[in-house]
């Protein structure tokens, strides 16, 4: 039922990850791969552990107090579990944006800036210079490039969101795992978050948790279904997207949408 | 019934405190007739020579406060950023709840620990300045210090936890360390809260009466030459508490100059403290 | 280097703490150490004799729970009134702040301005001379703020809709202030009357020129002219004098007698104000 895909290249993959809480296991037997240039959407019901699991992924995870992690977690092909890794060097490298947008209480320009600032030396023209370019990548450029030193909690929050992006961006992450990043937005602005991330999976191999289930169908290359089974959150099912969404074969996979179209 | 009572009862209350302020005021009238801005300003307070000048007093409680907050501020400030960013929730309220019950050892406790343990030290330590003796200004700045710290520790961790979890995982997930995640999104997130911690402590050291009154060896008279020669602080001193409590209040009563005089060092006091607190409290208010 | 500034600060930040703890037992810890050998059961039971060099503190203790039961019983009443002012009867909102922003600065105030108010008010203007009642007074209002901050806390904690049912009921305004605010906050108006009481004890600069002295008086038989003994004031008066040996014990003694009753009343009051706490952090 796990499909590998040999032909490409494997960024991020899994092997086998558990995740407790305290005594409890929340998440078991969870692999799965991400090739570059795709978007690896994971779907299934809420609670059954889509964004704990998402957080495993940059070690986010340590940050929440009682979680363990067990099994095997690789980013290009090495452990990020590893002693020796720092784990900030990590989380750099795959980004993450959130369900809602958390801008810093700061300018827009050092929003941007406020990772790639810290983690490398960049002179006040290649600031400059970063901070157009990374929003233009998110098409915020022309709404607000005459207003950069203005507060960022100013903008709409579709506007945080993209901003949040760029700032993600600023940091040239390889990866980018983002937690049902516009469920919090309008119909608007979720379509050009939807646009931008078609648009970048070329350079960002992209895991995208959702709920949206039309989301998940029309931009994920490949999905990947978590659901609750024996109480435990499991992938239940794993393929391409069309694949999964027209001949769902997992009982809880067809009771889910069942229950989704229903509403 | 109860509405009429507890009108009642409030207009006791609240009346008792206008009471108070008003007491002060009006008590203090004749030295404010009859030396003016000379009052504040003012260095001798000779009282046999109706000469009242507090600002020896004003400057021996600044001089003890500035002394605690240098000490206990950055101490307190890292113990409660060590407390909300480092340990886990039931470590922190572990360790903050006997905390907060030391901030409530009673102040003449801490006077005879400052007679017992820090007198002595400080006269040791300093000795090469040549101290009269081991009660001096920065005796009672030092035990200050350690009277606020718990309190101190107490409020900026609230503070501290006042900024959100979102803010830090946003700037960890970017790839920022946990040192420049506190640093560059909690700390000034929290700066208006640790203000106020700052400004509560202020207001608590000022009015602290019998623990610095044991220690600084209340002589008056005590300024510095030039002004910010730090000389004084191994001298000892007086300040706007010690004075009050002291025998010269019981002295003062029935001269009606005198009496005021020690009246208005109670004006002065009430305004330092009640603005101190005032601030921190609205401060603390609107961050939280 | 970002590595080493972050383990750096790590450091700091503990050492810090273990600064702060280290002292603050260290503390605790030296006057336990000094004051242990003069506990015993006839401590408690004798008068002090040859200037508190012999004998116990009996009259001590007595004196200190005179003043603070006074306290307690002419608080409560302004308290409870104060917080139920807040929550039912004042209706504009400007008037609740100032009322609130009044508390707090109020909660700030010097306890020696209470003191010297005391003197003024109680024993010059009243005439009644040192006396435990002036004492009880002027604790009650030193502590008023505090009880009354908590008792609010408490009520403030109520969810809206015990009230809106009340009302629904059709109770009036007084029932609801009784039948639930009352009800609900018995536990804020104990605790907060525990850290005011607790806060009190240790007080020695609002009572040493209206209500104590240092020996000579047992248990207060009028108004006029009725001074009580207290720990506080004990401690006050015989660490100004050069530490004999026999006074040595028996003060540090006091202080840690002192010391226990003010932990143990802050200590009874920590479930409830726990549970507030950890109500308020979700």
């Amino acid at each position: 039922m796990f499909e590998n895909i040999p032909c490409k290249n494997i960024v991020l993959e899994t092997l086998n990850l558990e995740v407790q809480v305290r005594e409890r296991t929340i998440l078991q037997n969870i692999s799965l791969q991400v090739a570059s240039g795709e978007i690896l959407g994971i779907i299934g019901p809420s609670g059954a552990g889509k964004s704990t699991l998402l957080r495993c992924f940059n070690r986010l995870s340590e940050l929440t107090p009682g979680l363990r992690v067990r099994g095997e977690v690789r980013l290009m092909g090495s452990s990020i579990y590893a002693p020796e890794l720092d784990v900030n060097v990590l989380r750099a490298r795959v980004g993450m944006l959130f369900q809602e947008p958390v801008v810093f209480p700061v300018d827009i320009r050092e929003n941007v800036l406020f990772g790639a600032r810290r983690l490398r030396k960049l002179s006040k023209g290649e600031q400059d210079e970063l901070v157009e370019s990374k929003l233009r990548e998110v098409a915020l450029w022309e709404e607000v490039r005459d207003r950069l030193k203005q507060p960022a909690a100013k903008l709409s929050v579709g506007q945080q969101q993209r901003l949040c992006l760029a700032r993600t961006l600023a940091v040239r992450p390889e990866v980018l795992l983002m937690d049902e990043p516009t469920s919090a937005l309008d119909p608007r602005s979720t379509s050009a978050i939807e646009e931008l991330l078609l648009e970048m999976k070329s350079r960002h191999s992209i895991v995208l948790v959702t709920h949206n289930l039309r989301q998940a169908r029309q931009i994920s290359d490949r999905v990947a279904v978590v659901c609750l089974r024996n109480g435990v959150g499991q992938i239940v099912e794993q393929g391409e997207s069309a694949a999964v969404f027209n001949a769902p074969s997992a009982p809880e996979f067809r009771d889910y949408l069942g229950q989704a179209s229903g509403m | 019934m109860t509405r009429v009572l507890s009108w009642l009862l409030s207009a006791l209350a609240i009346g008792a405190f206008g009471f108070l302020l008003c007491v002060f005021l009006f008590q203090s009238g004749p030295v404010w007739q009859s030396e003016g801005t000379r009052y504040i300003t003012g260095v001798s307070w000779f009282y046999r020579q109706d000469v009242f000048g507090a600002l020896s007093l004003i400057y021996g409680s600044l001089a003890v406060t500035a002394v605690a907050l240098l000490l206990a501020g950055p101490l307190g400030l890292g113990a409660a950023v060590f407390l909300s960013e480092y340990l886990p929730q039931k470590a922190r309220l572990a360790l903050k709840i006997p905390l907060e019950l030391l901030a409530g050892i009673p102040s003449v406790v801490f006077g005879l620990l400052g007679i017992a343990l820090l007198r002595d030290w400080v006269y040791r330590t300093f000795a090469k300045f040549d101290p009269l003796s081991g009660d001096t200004l920065l005796t009672a700045g030092i035990l200050l210090a350690v009277m606020i710290l718990p309190t101190m520790v107490s409020l900026c961790d609230d503070a501290l936890r006042s900024v959100s979890g979102a803010q830090r995982q946003a700037a960890r997930a970017l790839g920022l360390t946990r040192a420049e995640t506190i640093w560059n999104i909690v700390l000034p997130q929290a700066s208006r809260g640790i203000a106020s911690a700052f400004l509560l402590s202020v207001g608590r050291a000022l009015g602290e009466t019998v623990a610095v009154f044991l220690v600084i060896g209340r002589q008056d008279n005590n300024l510095p030459h030039p002004w910010y020669s730090p000389a004084p602080l191994l001298e000892a001193g007086q300040t706007l508490t010690t004075k009050l409590g002291g025998a010269e209040t019981n002295i003062a009563f029935g001269d009606p100059l005198h009496w005021a005089a020690i009246m208005g060092l109670g004006v002065l006091l009430l305004v330092l403290t009640a603005g101190a607190t005032c601030l921190g409290t609205l401060g603390r208010r609107r961050h939280a | 280097m970002r590595r080493g500034l972050d383990i750096v600060m790590g450091c700091v930040a503990g050492g810090c703490l273990l600064a702060c703890l280290t002292i603050s037992t260290g503390l605790v810890w030296s006057i336990a150490r000094r004051g242990w050998g003069a506990l015993s059961f006839s401590f408690f039971t004798e008068q002090i004799a040859l200037v508190g060099a012999s004998g116990g503190i009996l009259w001590n203790l007595v004196g200190t729970t005179v003043l603070l039961s006074t306290a307690f019983l002419a608080c409560a009443p302004l308290a409870v009134s104060l917080a139920l002012m807040e929550r039912v009867w004042l209706r504009s909102e400007s008037m609740k702040k100032a009322l609130r922003l009044g508390l707090y600065t109020a909660n700030g105030l010097p306890s020696i301005v209470f003191g010297l108010f005391g003197f003024l008010v109680f024993v010059q203007w009243c005439g009644w001379g040192k006396s435990w009642l002036a004492g009880g007074l002027v604790l009650a209002m030193s502590m008023l703020p505090t009880v009354t901050l908590v008792v609010l806390e408490r009520m403030a904690a109520i969810p809206q809709r015990y009230i809106a049912a009340a009302t629904g009921l059709g109770l009036s305004q007084s029932q609801v202030a009784w039948a639930v605010l009352l009800k609900q906050s018995w536990g804020g108006l104990i605790s907060g009357s525990l850290l005011g009481l607790a806060r009190a004890a240790g007080e020695t600069a609002p009572i040493m020129f209206t209500a104590t002295i240092f020996a000579g008086v047992t248990f207060p038989k009028g108004v006029v002219e009725n001074p009580v003994l207290t720990l506080p004031y004990h401690i006050f008066i015989l660490a100004q004098d050069s530490f004999a040996a026999g006074v040595e014990t028996k003060m540090w003694g006091t202080a840690l007698v002192l010391l226990g009753l003010v932990f143990s009343m802050s200590v009874a009051a920590l479930p409830s104000r726990l549970y507030l706490h950890e109500e308020s952090d979700v």
